[in-house]
């Protein structure tokens, strides 16, 4: 059976794990039972396990949902990672310090995949703060050379992590249709 | 954050971290549509337990002996036949937690037994007992989820309305195809949004309808108007008697703010896109002519703003080349009235524009969209499966 996967990457606590979550049809348990029985490959710790996800098609198709972790910013997992990877969200805190230095961090981080796939970027927390706007952010990424998606997005929301894997498979094929 | 459905189950959690605990919250609330809200222990209604907890036993024990008329979901890695207890394997699924959840009728809450009375072991639970999950019935459809498009209500052709057989090629036909926005509240509110902008000072539009207020630094609007009677209003052609009524006045933005009633305050873009689309109405605004080629600047920010159908593509592929607006309708096979309200509410937020070609400018081939392959067979149901179809 086939089996594909989106990546979702992004500074700590920017809300990739609760972003699986929403559209997950398994939720991420606690138990290290439970972690080592996802991907026999990583840590068997909690957090690693969060990260992680499934969507279950028709047709028995599976759409693995992989966050990589946040604080392991070098990780040579990510190379591995992205293999096969159908696309890349890309999730930004807007309550950090510096979020276009993260999203250029993250798009230079993920740059071959990108350009092999698509992206699709969602800012969270723009209720705490309102700055940079989703405006500014399609001007920084203009001058990057880059016009993907940009969405605010409260993690919570199953419809806004929806609409930004949406607009993630539309941006790689305006031609594909639901059924 | 989702408003939990009225007839949502409620339901304490136990032998979760914090982590967890939120996690499975969110699961609840997201995936399983709300099926379930977790609430403080005296309130729950069902008690859902991770049973690989250290001390999972202990925590059952003290459930029913707290509450031994409420339902108890046991989640584990190992198969489980416990009396009394509805089981759900991990990793737990989305369907299967809902038929549990939706099975579990909500029992009257029990007040906490004497800490003296003996546990119970066999009082059976006035919802139907389960054994193995294996043995409980096929699952119902979970409920359908809450859509993208759930502001649209009474359906697209409410705003959108239909043109129907229209020959573009008929300029008399192309004309009522179109809306004039100077004639519609729409030019005069973007009227204002620029005079605000230029100004940097918030405005306030009047005229023989509702006033609305303008605020530049926060980028908000303030109408005391909900989006029925504004979509009604939206679309009403203006005579003279309007235009003649329509005053803009400066204001103080902080004192002004200061005495309006919060729940009225929008957020400018989603306002201005909105207001288009239903004055729009699946028609072109004049000044586009739909024979000449749109450029898209970037997406519209898609999570904040009412969605039109198909507006996710017609952004990609106008993101992709320039085609005209007919093209467009072509290309993707979209109905024309989605494609005109979409370029209407882009231009209107001015992220599309339209130059006519020169006539020394070489035609750029259009890019190709991907012909029907496998890949496009697997994005299908994935949109179907995050939409819920």
């Amino acid at each position: 059976m086939s089996q594909y996967k989106i990546i979702f990457t992004g500074p700590v606590g920017a809300g990739k794990t609760t972003a699986i979550t929403s559209i997950s049809d398994a939720p991420p348990v606690k138990t290290d039972a439970a972690a080592s029985d996802m991907t026999k490959d990583r840590k068997a710790s909690t957090t690693v396990a969060m990260d992680y996800g499934v969507m279950n098609l028709e047709g028995g198709e599976k759409v693995h949902l992989y966050g990589t972790p946040g604080q392991e910013r070098f990780d040579f997992m990510w190379d591995i990672l992205t293999q096969g990877g159908i696309g890349l969200i890309l999730l930004l805190d807007n309550t950090r310090t510096d979020p276009f230095q993260d999203m250029r961090f993250f798009l230079n981080a993920f740059s071959k995949f990108i350009e092999d796939t698509a992206v699709a970027v969602g800012v969270t927390q723009m209720d705490i703060s309102s700055t940079p706007t989703i405006n500014e952010y399609q001007a920084h990424l203009q001058n990057l050379g880059l016009n993907p998606p940009v969405f605010a997005v409260d993690a919570r929301e199953h419809n806004d992590v929806s609409l930004l894997v949406q607009a993630l498979l539309y941006t790689l094929d305006p031609g594909v249709v639901s059924e | 954050m989702k408003k939990n459905r009225p007839d949502s189950v409620k339901v304490a959690l136990y032998g979760m971290d914090p982590r967890s605990y939120k996690t499975m919250e969110l699961y609840l609330k997201g995936p399983c549509r709300g099926i379930a809200e977790v609430v403080a222990e005296a309130d729950a209604q069902v008690n859902i337990i991770d049973a690989d907890f250290a001390t999972a036993s202990d925590i059952l024990a003290d459930c029913r002996r707290k509450a031994p008329e409420r339902p108890v979901v046991l989640l584990s890695l190992q198969r489980l036949k416990i009396e009394n207890t509805y089981f759900v394997q991990k990793p737990v699924n989305a369907e299967q937690l809902t038929t549990v959840l939706s099975q579990l009728k909500p029992v009257k809450k029990v007040s906490p037994a004497p800490v003296s009375e003996k546990p119970s072991q066999t009082t059976p639970n006035t919802a139907q007992q389960s054994g193995p999950e294996v043995s409980r019935p096929v699952a119902a459809k979970p409920a359908k989820p809450r859509s993208a498009f759930e502001n649209n209500e009474g359906g697209y052709t409410a705003f959108l309305g239909t043109l129907m057989d229209i020959d573009f090629q008929d300029a008399k036909q192309l004309l009522s195809a179109s809306f004039d926005a100077k004639k519609h509240f729409l030019s005069y509110v973007l009227s204002a949004c620029k005079v605000a902008a230029h100004q940097g000072k918030a405005q306030q539009l009047n005229s023989i309808w509702k006033p609305l207020l303008i605020f530049p630094d926060t980028r908000q609007i303030w109408l005391d108007a909900d989006d029925k009677q504004l979509r009604v209003f939206a679309g009403v052609e203006q005579n003279k008697m309007f235009a003649a009524n329509i005053s803009l006045v400066p204001i103080d933005a902080d004192s002004v703010k200061a005495g309006k009633a919060k729940d009225k305050f929008q957020d400018l873009e989603t306002f201005i896109w909105k207001l288009a689309i239903w004055t729009s109405k699946g028609r072109f605004p004049r000044g586009i002519d739909p024979n000449l080629p749109i450029s898209l600047k970037y997406w519209p920010n898609f999570t904040r703003l009412l969605l039109i159908p198909d507006a996710m593509r017609m952004t990609s592929l106008l993101l992709k080349g320039t085609y005209t607006p007919l093209e467009v309708v072509k290309v993707l096979d979209v109905k024309p009235q989605y494609a005109f309200a979409f370029i209407s509410a882009c231009h209107c937020l001015g992220i599309l524009s339209q130059s006519r070609p020169s006539i020394d400018s070489v035609q750029t081939p259009k890019p190709d969209l991907p012909k029907p392959n496998k890949k496009q067979t697997l994005f299908s149901k994935i949109l179907n499966k995050l939409r819920g179809d």
